[in-house]
Protein backbone atom coordinates (compact mmCIF):
# COMPACT_ATOMS: atom_id res chain seq x y z
CA UNK A 1 0.00 0.00 0.00
CA UNK A 2 0.71 3.32 -0.99
CA UNK A 3 0.24 6.54 0.85
CA UNK A 4 0.41 9.92 -1.48
CA UNK A 5 1.41 12.11 1.65
CA UNK A 6 0.66 15.90 0.63
CA UNK A 7 3.99 17.00 1.53
CA UNK A 8 6.38 14.51 -0.10
CA UNK A 9 4.30 12.73 -2.31
CA UNK A 10 3.65 8.94 -2.77
CA UNK A 11 5.30 7.06 -0.44
CA UNK A 12 5.41 3.17 0.83
CA UNK A 13 3.18 2.25 3.40
CA UNK A 14 6.19 1.21 5.89
CA UNK A 15 7.34 5.02 6.37
CA UNK A 16 3.85 5.48 7.89
CA UNK A 17 2.58 4.35 11.38
CA UNK A 18 -0.91 3.71 12.15
CA UNK A 19 -2.66 5.47 14.83
CA UNK A 20 -6.37 4.76 14.18
CA UNK A 21 -9.95 6.55 14.28
CA UNK A 22 -8.99 10.39 12.92
CA UNK A 23 -12.57 11.84 14.31
CA UNK A 24 -13.02 10.57 17.79
CA UNK A 25 -14.61 12.91 20.24
CA UNK A 26 -13.45 13.21 23.46
CA UNK A 27 -15.96 13.93 26.30
CA UNK A 28 -16.03 17.70 27.41
CA UNK A 29 -14.61 17.87 30.88
CA UNK A 30 -14.14 16.51 34.46
CA UNK A 31 -18.16 16.11 34.53
CA UNK A 32 -18.28 13.11 31.56
CA UNK A 33 -19.50 9.97 32.56
CA UNK A 34 -17.45 6.91 33.21
CA UNK A 35 -19.19 5.47 30.49
CA UNK A 36 -19.14 7.77 27.63
CA UNK A 37 -15.15 7.70 28.83
CA UNK A 38 -15.17 3.93 28.37
CA UNK A 39 -16.29 4.50 24.59
CA UNK A 40 -14.03 7.20 23.56
CA UNK A 41 -11.19 4.60 24.80
CA UNK A 42 -12.13 1.47 24.12
CA UNK A 43 -15.20 1.21 21.32
CA UNK A 44 -14.39 1.37 17.76
CA UNK A 45 -16.65 1.27 14.64
CA UNK A 46 -14.98 -1.67 12.59
CA UNK A 47 -16.37 -0.21 9.28
CA UNK A 48 -16.00 -2.71 6.14
CA UNK A 49 -16.04 0.80 3.42
CA UNK A 50 -14.50 4.27 3.96
CA UNK A 51 -12.21 5.13 7.44
CA UNK A 52 -10.90 8.17 8.44
CA UNK A 53 -7.67 7.55 10.12
CA UNK A 54 -4.60 9.13 11.41
CA UNK A 55 -1.01 8.03 10.25
CA UNK A 56 2.19 9.34 10.81
CA UNK A 57 4.94 10.32 8.56
CA UNK A 58 7.83 9.31 10.73
CA UNK A 59 10.04 8.58 8.16
CA UNK A 60 9.64 11.59 6.39
CA UNK A 61 7.95 15.03 7.14
CA UNK A 62 6.86 14.13 10.16
CA UNK A 63 3.47 15.54 9.63
CA UNK A 64 0.37 13.38 11.54
CA UNK A 65 -1.98 12.72 8.06
CA UNK A 66 -6.21 11.93 7.71
CA UNK A 67 -6.32 9.16 5.75
CA UNK A 68 -9.49 8.24 4.27
CA UNK A 69 -9.12 4.87 3.57
CA UNK A 70 -11.61 1.56 2.37
CA UNK A 71 -10.43 -0.94 4.83
CA UNK A 72 -12.39 -3.53 1.98
CA UNK A 73 -9.43 -2.99 -0.93
CA UNK A 74 -6.81 -0.76 0.70
CA UNK A 75 -8.12 2.26 -2.02
CA UNK A 76 -6.86 5.70 -0.70
CA UNK A 77 -9.55 8.30 -1.46
CA UNK A 78 -8.23 11.73 0.62
CA UNK A 79 -4.88 12.04 2.61
CA UNK A 80 -4.99 15.19 4.19
CA UNK A 81 -2.64 17.40 7.12
CA UNK A 82 -4.10 16.59 10.11
CA UNK A 83 -3.60 19.99 11.40
CA UNK A 84 -5.84 21.23 8.50
CA UNK A 85 -8.63 19.53 9.41
CA UNK A 86 -11.87 20.47 10.72
CA UNK A 87 -11.94 19.37 14.31
CA UNK A 88 -14.25 16.49 14.89
CA UNK A 89 -15.21 16.59 10.70
CA UNK A 90 -17.94 13.69 10.46
CA UNK A 91 -16.44 10.93 8.76
CA UNK B 1 26.87 31.00 22.96
CA UNK B 2 30.14 31.55 24.89
CA UNK B 3 33.11 28.57 23.76
CA UNK B 4 34.90 27.02 26.81
CA UNK B 5 38.34 26.36 26.96
CA UNK B 6 38.65 22.49 26.33
CA UNK B 7 41.93 19.95 24.97
CA UNK B 8 38.95 17.83 23.48
CA UNK B 9 39.46 17.72 19.50
CA UNK B 10 36.38 18.17 17.21
CA UNK B 11 35.89 14.52 14.94
CA UNK B 12 34.38 14.22 12.18
CA UNK B 13 31.30 12.27 11.87
CA UNK B 14 32.46 10.00 9.66
CA UNK B 15 35.73 9.56 11.65
CA UNK B 16 36.31 5.67 12.68
CA UNK B 17 34.32 4.26 10.41
CA UNK B 18 35.24 5.67 6.78
CA UNK B 19 38.62 6.28 5.24
CA UNK B 20 39.64 7.45 2.21
CA UNK B 21 40.33 5.69 -0.57
CA UNK B 22 38.78 2.97 -2.62
CA UNK B 23 36.21 0.18 -2.18
CA UNK B 24 35.06 -2.39 -3.41
CA UNK B 25 36.13 -3.34 -7.46
CA UNK B 26 39.24 -1.69 -8.60
CA UNK B 27 39.72 -0.05 -11.12
CA UNK B 28 37.47 2.97 -12.81
CA UNK B 29 35.02 3.90 -9.68
CA UNK B 30 31.65 3.87 -10.74
CA UNK B 31 30.69 6.35 -8.27
CA UNK B 32 32.90 8.94 -6.27
CA UNK B 33 31.63 9.58 -2.62
CA UNK B 34 32.96 12.58 -0.94
CA UNK B 35 32.62 13.09 3.00
CA UNK B 36 31.89 16.67 4.05
CA UNK B 37 32.58 18.12 7.55
CA UNK B 38 32.61 21.29 8.80
CA UNK B 39 29.63 22.77 7.69
CA UNK B 40 27.52 24.37 10.21
CA UNK B 41 23.71 22.77 10.34
CA UNK B 42 20.73 23.89 12.00
CA UNK B 43 16.78 23.22 11.78
CA UNK B 44 14.42 26.08 11.22
CA UNK B 45 10.69 25.81 12.56
CA UNK B 46 8.60 28.81 11.46
CA UNK B 47 6.10 29.55 14.24
CA UNK B 48 2.20 29.10 13.23
CA UNK B 49 1.38 31.73 10.32
CA UNK B 50 5.10 32.68 10.69
CA UNK B 51 6.97 31.46 7.63
CA UNK B 52 6.64 34.35 5.30
CA UNK B 53 8.22 36.98 8.25
CA UNK B 54 11.23 34.36 8.23
CA UNK B 55 11.43 34.03 4.95
CA UNK B 56 11.89 37.56 4.64
CA UNK B 57 14.10 37.62 7.50
CA UNK B 58 16.26 34.45 5.98
CA UNK B 59 16.34 36.36 2.40
CA UNK B 60 17.65 39.70 4.05
CA UNK B 61 20.38 37.98 6.02
CA UNK B 62 21.51 35.71 3.27
CA UNK B 63 20.13 35.87 0.17
CA UNK B 64 18.41 33.19 -0.22
CA UNK B 65 14.88 32.01 -0.02
CA UNK B 66 12.78 29.22 1.68
CA UNK B 67 11.50 26.43 -0.18
CA UNK B 68 7.75 25.47 0.21
CA UNK B 69 7.63 22.83 -1.64
CA UNK B 70 10.85 19.20 -1.39
CA UNK B 71 13.09 21.43 -2.57
CA UNK B 72 16.95 22.52 -1.80
CA UNK B 73 17.74 26.54 -2.40
CA UNK B 74 21.55 26.51 -3.02
CA UNK B 75 23.40 29.82 -1.94
CA UNK B 76 26.81 30.98 -2.38
CA UNK B 77 27.06 30.49 1.19
CA UNK B 78 24.19 28.37 2.52
CA UNK B 79 21.48 26.34 1.50
CA UNK B 80 17.98 25.93 2.25
CA UNK B 81 16.59 22.37 2.04
CA UNK B 82 13.06 21.52 2.68
CA UNK B 83 12.58 19.20 5.81
CA UNK B 84 9.00 19.41 6.24
CA UNK B 85 6.05 21.81 6.62
CA UNK B 86 7.19 24.77 7.62
CA UNK B 87 10.67 23.45 8.60
CA UNK B 88 14.24 23.72 6.80
CA UNK B 89 17.54 22.70 7.44
CA UNK B 90 20.08 25.37 6.93
CA UNK B 91 23.50 24.62 6.14
CA UNK B 92 26.42 27.03 6.27
CA UNK B 93 29.43 26.15 4.06
CA UNK B 94 31.57 27.28 7.02
CA UNK B 95 30.77 27.65 10.47
CA UNK B 96 32.42 31.12 11.20
CA UNK B 97 29.93 33.46 12.04
CA UNK B 98 26.84 30.83 12.16
CA UNK B 99 26.02 31.41 15.74
CA UNK B 100 25.04 34.48 15.79
CA UNK B 101 23.05 33.95 12.37
CA UNK B 102 20.77 31.37 14.17
CA UNK B 103 20.56 34.02 17.16
CA UNK B 104 19.41 36.27 14.25
CA UNK B 105 16.70 34.04 12.77
CA UNK B 106 15.85 32.82 16.43
CA UNK B 107 13.39 35.98 16.33
CA UNK B 108 11.16 34.12 13.66
CA UNK B 109 11.69 30.44 13.77
CA UNK B 110 12.47 27.73 16.25
CA UNK B 111 16.54 27.21 16.03
CA UNK B 112 18.54 24.64 16.86
CA UNK B 113 22.14 23.93 15.83
CA UNK B 114 22.63 20.59 14.16
CA UNK B 115 26.19 21.05 13.15
CA UNK B 116 28.03 17.91 14.83
CA UNK B 117 24.44 16.14 14.50
CA UNK B 118 24.34 14.81 11.06
CA UNK B 119 26.70 13.17 8.56
CA UNK B 120 26.49 14.29 4.75
CA UNK B 121 28.15 12.66 2.06
CA UNK B 122 28.10 13.72 -1.67
CA UNK B 123 28.01 11.26 -4.28
CA UNK B 124 28.44 11.18 -7.79
CA UNK B 125 29.55 9.15 -10.46
CA UNK B 126 27.96 7.40 -13.97
CA UNK B 127 26.25 3.93 -11.28
CA UNK B 128 25.13 6.50 -8.48
CA UNK B 129 21.72 5.61 -8.99
CA UNK B 130 22.48 1.74 -9.50
CA UNK B 131 23.84 2.22 -5.62
CA UNK B 132 20.82 4.45 -4.53
CA UNK B 133 18.39 2.10 -6.18
CA UNK B 134 19.54 -0.55 -3.77
CA UNK B 135 18.65 1.40 -0.73
CA UNK B 136 16.28 4.28 -1.38
CA UNK B 137 11.84 3.46 -2.58
CA UNK B 138 11.57 6.50 -4.22
CA UNK B 139 12.11 7.17 -8.06
CA UNK B 140 15.01 8.74 -8.48
CA UNK B 141 15.20 8.61 -12.60
CA UNK B 142 16.59 11.95 -14.08
CA UNK B 143 13.10 13.56 -15.25
CA UNK B 144 11.42 12.56 -11.99
CA UNK B 145 13.67 13.43 -8.97
CA UNK B 146 15.17 16.44 -10.81
CA UNK B 147 17.89 18.82 -9.80
CA UNK B 148 16.77 20.57 -6.62
CA UNK B 149 14.36 18.32 -5.64
CA UNK B 150 14.88 17.16 -1.65
CA UNK B 151 13.26 13.66 -0.20
CA UNK B 152 12.71 12.61 3.66
CA UNK B 153 13.13 9.07 3.18
CA UNK B 154 14.83 5.99 4.53
CA UNK B 155 17.47 3.73 3.84
CA UNK B 156 17.87 0.14 5.42
CA UNK B 157 15.43 1.57 7.91
CA UNK B 158 17.81 4.53 8.21
CA UNK B 159 16.37 7.83 8.36
CA UNK B 160 18.13 9.52 5.61
CA UNK B 161 17.50 13.44 4.08
CA UNK B 162 18.52 13.02 0.50
CA UNK B 163 18.75 15.91 -2.20
CA UNK B 164 20.21 16.56 -5.45
CA UNK B 165 22.35 19.29 -6.98
CA UNK B 166 23.09 20.27 -10.15
CA UNK B 167 24.83 18.55 -12.26
CA UNK B 168 28.72 17.70 -12.54
CA UNK B 169 31.59 16.82 -14.91
CA UNK B 170 30.65 13.03 -13.88
CA UNK B 171 27.08 13.29 -14.39
CA UNK B 172 23.65 13.98 -11.30
CA UNK B 173 25.04 14.84 -7.70
CA UNK B 174 23.12 13.80 -4.84
CA UNK B 175 24.26 14.53 -1.39
CA UNK B 176 22.68 11.96 1.75
CA UNK B 177 22.45 13.23 5.47
CA UNK B 178 21.79 10.67 7.99
CA UNK B 179 21.68 11.05 11.72
CA UNK B 180 25.26 10.94 13.16
CA UNK B 181 24.81 7.91 15.27
CA UNK B 182 23.47 6.13 12.22
CA UNK B 183 26.67 6.41 10.67
CA UNK B 184 28.14 3.01 11.37
CA UNK B 185 24.96 1.37 10.00
CA UNK B 186 24.54 3.53 7.26
CA UNK B 187 27.96 3.27 6.24
CA UNK B 188 27.30 -0.73 6.09
CA UNK B 189 24.63 -0.49 3.89
CA UNK B 190 26.49 1.93 1.57
CA UNK B 191 29.82 0.10 0.97
CA UNK B 192 28.04 -3.16 0.46
CA UNK B 193 25.69 -1.65 -2.34
CA UNK B 194 28.71 0.29 -3.81
CA UNK B 195 31.09 -2.65 -3.76
CA UNK B 196 30.45 -4.35 -7.36
CA UNK B 197 30.77 -1.01 -8.98
CA UNK B 198 33.69 0.61 -7.23
CA UNK B 199 33.34 3.48 -5.36
CA UNK B 200 36.35 6.13 -4.54
CA UNK B 201 35.92 7.85 -1.12
CA UNK B 202 37.70 11.29 -0.52
CA UNK B 203 37.28 13.31 2.33
CA UNK B 204 36.26 17.14 1.99
CA UNK B 205 39.32 18.36 4.52
CA UNK B 206 38.35 22.12 3.49
CA UNK B 207 38.10 22.71 7.17
CA UNK B 208 41.33 20.93 8.23
CA UNK B 209 39.07 17.85 10.31
CA UNK B 210 38.67 14.59 9.54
Amino acid sequence: MRITCPHCGARDAQEFSYLGAADLQRPEGMAASEAAMADYVYQRDNPAGLHRELWYHGAGCHAWLVVTRDTRNHAITAVEPAKTRKAGAAA
Amino acid sequence: MAETATSWAPRSAWAGVVQAGQIGVAGAAGVTATLLDGFGLATLIAAPGGTLALSQLVESRIGITLPTTPKIVPGASHDAIWSGPDQWLLRASTREGFGSLLEALSAQAAVSDQSDARAAMRLTGPRVRDILAKGVMLDLHPSTFVVGDTALTSIAHIGVHLWRLADGPDGSVFEIMVARSMVGSFWSWFAASAAEFGCQVSIDRSTGRG
